[in-house]
């Protein structure tokens, strides 16, 4: 799989990885990596985030769309 | 996870909605049927205006206050709100026995800041006519029935908590709706035999508002709201906990 964006822009890279949202494969240079907190518990017991993070892989356009959330 | 000072005000604020709307309600009810007739001695009041409706009315008060009060908060304390629960939780080692005496003293300040809020909202006719909603047991009910009582409803409403809350296999999200139905239903068929507590802090408030303010000394029924509640909901933790064990 080739990087989209690349692509776009007339290059032929390699792909490292695919947006979890869109399935958009992207190269190095185009993928943004985030670390989503995991929390367990919540009623009775208190939500507690745990030591270990999830990381969620995405192309620019959808970690914008998504940060406008956050 | 948030400090033990974040989860005691959470627990504090928890209480203060279920007595101040739960209770708050009862008091209401006492105070619309203030003069009727009732026709049994069974009837103090509540069921006059709409039979097992007021209680209906009532239980879904306490249900809909405990929904929001588990939404809410209960990704910060617990939501507790309930020192049978929170006792139970630890006799089944789910819940640190070093927090116990901080939740249960968030329960009861949360519990009595409501009743004298409620007096202080409402005025002195929720103490004189509506008791603020305190619970005794009614004409005709002895102490040991009161207790059985008391427990059973309690052992309905841990093993619920168990199997909807506790339980890792639970469907999450549910907790709050299915605990706060119950809770109603139970209200709704018991709360004409002792006032159906289900929770020595609920109790412990409208009683304490009721002495401070003149009105009934009902403390010689405490011990039937902390036996019945506290029993009922170590033995629902302990009977789900064998239940549900894959031995």
């Amino acid at each position: 799989m080739k990087c989209y964006i690349c692509a776009q822009e007339g290059k032929d890279t390699d792909a490292l990885a695919i947006c979890i949202v869109c399935g958009m494969g992207l190269c190095q240079d185009h993928l943004i990596r985030q670390e989503v907190d995991v929390w367990e518990g919540g009623y009775p017991f208190p939500a507690e985030k745990l030591e270990k993070t999830v990381p969620r892989i995405l192309c620019g356009f959808c970690y914008h769309s998504l940060k406008g959330r956050e | 996870m948030p400090s033990l000072n974040k989860r005691f005000i959470a627990e504090l604020l928890g209480t203060f909605i279920l007595v101040f709307f739960g209770a708050g309600a009862a008091a209401i009810t006492l105070m619309i049927s203030a003069g009727g007739n009732p026709t049994t001695p069974f009837n103090i009041g509540i069921g006059l205006l709409g039979g097992l409706g007021d209680w209906l009315a009532i239980g879904l008060a306490f249900g809909l206050a405990i929904c929001a009060a588990i939404y809410a908060l209960g990704r910060i304390s617990g939501a507790h709100i309930n020192p049978a629960v929170t006792i139970a939780l630890w006799s089944v080692k789910k819940f640190p026995g070093k927090e116990v005496a901080p939740y249960i003293a968030a329960q009861i300040i949360g519990a009595s800041l409501a009743s004298l809020s409620f007096a202080a909202a409402v005025g002195m006719d929720a103490v004189t006519l509506g008791g603020l909603g305190a619970t005794a047991p009614f004409p005709g009910i002895g102490y040991g029935q009161a207790i059985l009582v008391e427990g059973i409803g309690t052992f309905l409403l841990m093993i619920t908590i168990m199997g909807v809350a506790v339980d890792r296999k639970a469907t999450p999200g549910f907790a709050g709706l299915v605990i706060g139905l119950t809770v109603a239903g139970i209200i709704t068929t018991l709360g004409n035999i002792t006032g159906s507590s289900l929770n020595p802090a609920r109790t412990f408030g409208p009683y304490l508002g009721d002495m401070l303010l003149g009105g009934s000394n009902l403390w010689a029924f405490y011990p039937i709201y902390l036996i019945g509640p506290i029993v009922g909901a170590i033995a629902a933790a302990f009977l789900y906990n064998y239940l549900s064990s894959e031995n």
